[in-house]
């Protein structure tokens, strides 16, 4: 097993860090332009509202009405919640509940918000005459009218929001502008809207993003961080501010309010800095270019306001002793601009600038704004592009960020606390009538553990999160024996290679893996000499070539390329330093064997599954780490009843494609694999949908779960096999812990949440199936939205849980449903070393692991 | 805009209409950029509620007073209570005062005044008059300008806006009376402060990531084996645009003041894989000196961040990281 295999398995396995950190880096914010204090766009108004509308950016959706939040960015977590997934399952209308299981009393991240019994929300569209153009002046204008100034409200321009409805339909106002003009405000009531409707949940929103504000929090893109206490790293010039992912909306019974602890990250390095670094590190002649690819597309934070930026290109040519024209036509230089503007001296005249293109708000799409920015000026964002492949970075900042239960529970509670004794916090609320509730307690349910089923024996796992004690003297279910194999290594790895190989040999023959000798290569310490020597002696009848790589880099990608492409041969790099480890020799040898047999196509262990002919799809989506807009799309499916045995698939395709077309010409292939090992069609099919983002889960109902269910059908002329989808997300708001005592503490695995944290719209439920040795666990979501099998959800539950026992790269418990995994695990490889589809020939090998 | 000056400690805000401020307030908050690169000196601005013609021992002791179209919208008993307020109890250095001239309002086509608030708009003789006798009144000199200038043809009317700037001739009268006397009659509305150097906090972080910057540099240099100058130079093709970016210093004045001070300062040394920085090369570097005076000051601030030797003179850092490879 190679160092990066490990970490990878181990980061995702065990621990819910790295996704923890992953979502560090996952918010990067467009330029906000908005200036009022509150906005709130609607485009459900009257039809006289259009005109004024389409000026101000706001689309008119088919689900009736769509929002956006200030800047134009609409909240595509809102718009899933429009697709109502669980009417159309008739055995869950009335109940999505399991039943099996020990309850367990759990605490939550979630706060009760009431509102009084008869609450309404009014909505209201203003005109003004004669019109003003200017959002600033518009609301302005409203904002300091006395009829409304002690009022609870919220005004984009155009529609406003109140708590309290006004004595007319229609209220005619009249205002003064500081030239005398006098304006006429027509303030019209057009709707009514229930504190259910999706227009409230936004205002709601919008509320607690005031309130935040007056907490002295600062948003990033839709978090809010707090500057007071941040953790520095000086060494890798990151900052991280603790802070808050937080939004109100409709859990299965109630309005909650939910937050989690988040850390953003900001770099105390400008791009100037960045950019005379990189010229030291790269010279001259490739400076520019690499520049550009390092910096384009990265989102700058501007010194002298709160702004963010894309970075869209860079303009070499200007310089800031250039001018540039200032709205008022007239023409100034940079430097002399930012010395008026912000009385700051910029230090270096012949830095390029960056430039930025504005989606302007108030004209027409088509009209861009470009933005020159300095680079001195600019802080980049977010953690490095470099920063994953950098593991003593991630390992500071995942130090920093991972918070034990007990953390996360007390900066809740001060948030909560925070909240209800400020006073401008608590006058917001008061007068929109809202009242913040307690920490919202739930039961889950405990599942029972599973048994471990091998080849002549059944354990029982002392500890589900991790059973290779238990399995220790045991045969594996099923393994090829070893016969022609190759070693490749350098002479410096020689030594180190032969007590490693009869380690090998030592623990492959109790599990059951014969491993021969094999013809062992040396070569030099050079990635070519390394892909020479396995084109030299690869022939057909080799069944494995394993590496010894002197370091990670260039080696792992060269070899993994050729031989999953090229030369279709299961390969295995494991690294010298990996085996120089004293002591560890034993387990690492362990471990290797392992992952071996399944590259030779053997099964590990199994699970007890009740369902007969049932095949388990993952599917996941993974971004190419070389060329950008371009996506990989892996799917793997179960071959066998007892669910062992894996068919792989991914491709690679644009990003704006569609990836329901691959998916049938990759469902039409499993099923062939399963006709050819079964001679029959299977009865059941689940598919795991991993990689699904905010606001896509329209498209899958509308393209991906048609084109499965109709490569389905066409599989078989009689009964055809029934289909379910699930989403399955890793990255959830939601936390449970258990009470213990007066502390708090991860819930035990197998965890199962179906109720109040749920939404009333799915058929969802909440799965805890890893264990988290440090930091919090987070559990994983997933929404059942599609389901021909009529299962019940107690059993739709357990066998997701039985499916988290079966990845063969981990003898233990882990977040996701198998197949999911191994497709992530496919994914990844390909994007990060082949960027080719990997050979056909190696679809029914677990060649990836 | 005000905000951004550098040289400014305090700012407060006065006005009578609370509800201006609630919706106005937060936009004066430091912005993420004032975190990561604080001021040099503190900065603390206040809103305040209240009323230009009550006194509150917080405005007293001021630099400057702006009342920028203000006083058209005091009626006469007003207006004769506003200079006894301004001029006698704040006595500031310096003050401004602005209203609309009422000689420019024949070029608007309505014969209004130009807000209906508005108690009278005065002639630049009858604004003169007024502000040469306060200013006489209170030991004032003042001059007098304006903003907006008139379209050609109509040069005479003067200024859009007139405004007064008058200076305090001298001393008055010692503050400190106020301090005992003083009320607090205003409400304060908002008020926030900003991260600055003044603050041992800042200082702190800015000097350790100075610090960093620093020894990451030299250790770079050490490891590529080059001096200052081959780094520095790039004198061919200097006519291609993309060539000219070096952007390594200012300009090529402070580069050799730092080098020579630098140069004179122990050079960084390798023991083993590890890397030392010398405290006493470190702050020869303009920024940090500016920063923390000595190398007593630098160690204190950055012992708990930076791994020192053991001597505690010197920096210590791996000399080989992954990022640099």
């Amino acid at each position: 097993m190679s160092g990066r295999a490990r970490a990878r398995a181990r980061g995702r396995a065990r621990s819910p860090s790295a996704a923890e950190v992953g979502r560090l880096h996952a918010s990067p914010s467009p330029p906000s332009v908005g200036l009022g204090d509150s906005e709130v766009s609607s485009s459900s108004g009257p039809v006289g509202t259009s005109r004024i509308s389409q000026k101000y950016g706001i689309s008119a959706g088919d689900a009736g009405c769509t929002f956006k939040e200030r800047g134009g960015k609409l909240r595509r977590d809102f718009v899933d919640l429009a697709v109502c997934t669980r009417e159309k399952m008739a055995h869950v209308r009335n109940c999505k509940k399991g039943s099996s299981g020990i309850p367990v009393k759990l605490v939550t991240n979630l706060f009760n918000l009431d509102l009084p019994q008869d609450w309404q929300l009014y909505q209201y569209h203003v005109t003004y005459n004669p019109d003003i153009e200017s959002r600033r002046l518009r609301i302005a204008l409203l904002y300091n009218h006395r009829e409304l100034s002690n009022k609870a409200k919220a005004f984009d321009g155009v529609i406003l929001f109140l708590s309290q409805k006004l004595e007319d339909k229609v209220t005619e106002l009249s205002s003064e502008t500081r030239r005398g003009e006098t304006v006429k405000m027509t303030i019209t009531l057009t709707r009514e809207l229930p504190a259910s409707s999706p227009v409230c949940i936004q205002v709601f929103n919008i509320i607690f993003k005031k309130i935040l504000k007056r907490l002295s929090m600062y948003q990033i893109g839709r978090n809010f961080y707090n500057p007071s206490e941040p953790v520095e790293i000086p060494q890798h010039k990151l900052s991280l501010w603790p802070g808050f992912a937080v939004s109100v909306s409709y859990f299965e019974r109630s309005l909650l309010f939910s937050a989690d602890v988040s850390y953003k990250v900001l770099r105390n390095e400008t791009v100037l800095e960045f950019m005379t670094d990189l010229c030291h590190k790269t010279g001259m002649s490739c400076f520019t270019q690499t520049c550009e690819k390092q910096l384009i597309g990265v989102i700058v934070l501007t010194r002298y306001n709160n702004k963010t930026y894309r970075i869209n290109d860079i303009d070499w040519s200007v310089k800031p002793t250039h001018t540039f024209q200032k709205r008022d036509g007239t023409e100034i230089t940079y430097v002399d601009y930012y010395k008026q503007q912000y009385d700051i001296t910029l230090s270096d005249l012949n830095q390029p600038v960056l430039v930025s293109l504005l989606k302007s708000k108030r004209n027409d799409d088509t009209e861009v704004r470009m933005a020159h920015l300095i680079p001195e000026l600019c802080f980049l964002t977010g953690l490095p592009s470099q920063a994953t492949t950098d593991f003593q970075l991630m390992k500071a900042v995942a130090e920093e960020t991972r918070l034990n239960p007990l953390g996360r529970q007390q900066r809740l509670a001060r948030l909560a606390d925070d909240i209800q004794r400020n006073k401008d916090a608590r006058f917001e609320l008061e007068t929109w009538g809202l009242h913040f509730g307690c920490q919202m307690s739930l039961t889950g349910r405990v599942l029972p553990s599973e048994k471990i089923i091998l080849q002549d024996h059944v354990c029982q796992p002392a500890s589900a999160a991790d059973w290779s004690r238990d399995m220790r003297t045991c045969k594996i279910l099923s393994a090829q024996s070893l016969n022609k194999w190759l070693i490749i290594c350098s002479s410096r790895a020689e030594r180190v290679m032969e007590s490693f190989l009869n380690c090998l040999r030592k623990v492959g023959s109790p599990m059951g893996f014969h491993v021969e000798y094999p013809k062992i290569i040396k070569v030099q310490e050079n990635a070519a000499a390394f892909v020479h020597a396995i084109q030299k002696h690869v022939d057909p009848e080799v069944q494995l070539v394993m590496c010894i790589l002197p370091s990670q880099k260039n080696y792992y990608d060269c070899i993994k390329k050729y031989l999953s492409s090229d030369c279709p041969v299961p390969s295995q790099c494991v690294l010298a330093q990996t085996l120089n480890k004293q002591g560890m020799m034993m387990s690492v040898a362990t471990k290797i064997a392992m992952q071996m047999t399944c590259k030779l196509g053997g099964e590990l262990w199994a699970v007890e599954i009740p369902l007969k002919s049932l095949m388990v799809v993952g599917i996941d989506v993974c971004k190419d780490a070389c060329s950008k807009g371009m996506v990989v799309v892996g799917f793997v499916a179960s071959i066998n009843p007892r669910i062992t045995r894996w068919f792989s698939r991914c491709i690679l395709q644009r990003a704006a494609t569609d990836i329901a077309d691959c998916l049938k010409v990759f469902m039409i292939g499993a099923l062939n694999k399963w006709h050819k090992h079964n001679h029959d069609v299977p009865a059941r099919i689940i598919v795991y949908r991993d990689g699904v983002g905010d606001g896509q889960l329209k498209t899958l109902m509308e393209y991906e779960v048609p084109q499965l269910l109709s490569s389905v059908t066409e599989a078989s002329s009689n009964t055809s096999p029934r289909l379910s989808v699930i989403v399955v997300r890793k990255r959830c708001l939601s936390r449970f812990l258990t009470e213990s005592g007066r502390t708090v503490q991860n819930p035990p695995l197998g965890t199962i949440v179906d109720s109040e944290a749920t939404r009333p719209e799915w058929y969802d439920f909440y799965l805890v199936s890893q264990a988290a040795c440090r930091g919090t666990v987070s559990p994983t979501y997933y929404n059942v939205i599609y389901d021909d099998n009529g299962l019940k959800p107690d059993h739709m539950q357990r066998l997701t849980f039985k499916l988290c026992h079966l990845y063969y790269n981990w003898p233990g418990l882990i977040s996701v449903p198998a197949p999911c995994q191994y497709a992530h695990k496919l994914t990844f490889l390909v994007a990060q070393s082949i960027h080719k589809e990997p050979n056909l020939e190696l679809a029914s090998s677990l060649f990836y692991l | 805009m005000l905000k951004y000056q550098k040289c400014l400690e305090e700012l407060v805000g006065v006005d009578i209409n609370e509800e201006k401020f609630k919706w106005h307030g937060c936009k004066l908050s430091a912005c993420v950029g004032d975190h990561l690169y604080p001021r040099e000196l503190d900065l603390i601005i206040t809103l305040y509620q209240g009323s230009v013609l009550e006194k509150d021992c917080r405005l007293v002791g001021f630099d400057m007073v702006t009342c920028i179209e203000l006083i058209e919208h005091f009626d006469s008993e007003d207006l004769a209570k506003f200079p006894e307020v301004v001029f006698g109890y704040m006595s500031p250095a310096m003050i401004v005062i602005s209203t609309p001239n009422s000689d420019f309002n024949s070029l608007f086509p309505y014969s209004d005044f130009r807000d209906l608030d508005h108690k009278f708009e005065w002639s630049r003789m009858e604004f003169q008059t007024w502000a040469l006798d306060v200013a006489n009144r209170y030991n004032y000199s003042v001059e007098f300008t304006g903003v907006g200038e008139p379209p050609s043809g109509a040069e005479d009317v003067g200024y859009c806006t007139q405004i007064g700037i008058f200076h305090r001739k001298a001393q008055a009268t010692e503050p400190d009376i106020s301090e005992q006397q003083g009320q607090h009659v205003y409400q304060v509305a908002y008020t926030t402060s900003y991260p600055s150097l003044q603050q041992i906090k800042y200082r702190r972080r800015v000097v350790v990531y100075e610090t960093y910057r620093e020894v990451h540099r030299m250790r770079r240099k050490y490891k590529m084996g080059l001096t200052w100058c081959e780094l520095e130079a790039d004198p061919e093709d200097s006519d291609n645009p993309r060539r000219k970016f070096t952007s390594d210093l200012p300009s090529p004045q402070p580069l050799k003041e730092a080098e020579k001070s630098t140069e004179m300062t122990p050079k960084p040394f390798c023991i083993g894989d590890k890397f030392y920085v010398p405290l006493e090369r470190i702050i020869a570097y303009p920024k940090v000196k500016h920063l923390c005076g000595n190398v007593e000051e630098l160690r204190a601030l950055i012992a708990d961040a930076v791994e020192l030797n053991c001597s505690g003179s010197a920096v210590q850092v791996d000399l080989d990281h992954y990022a640099d490879c």
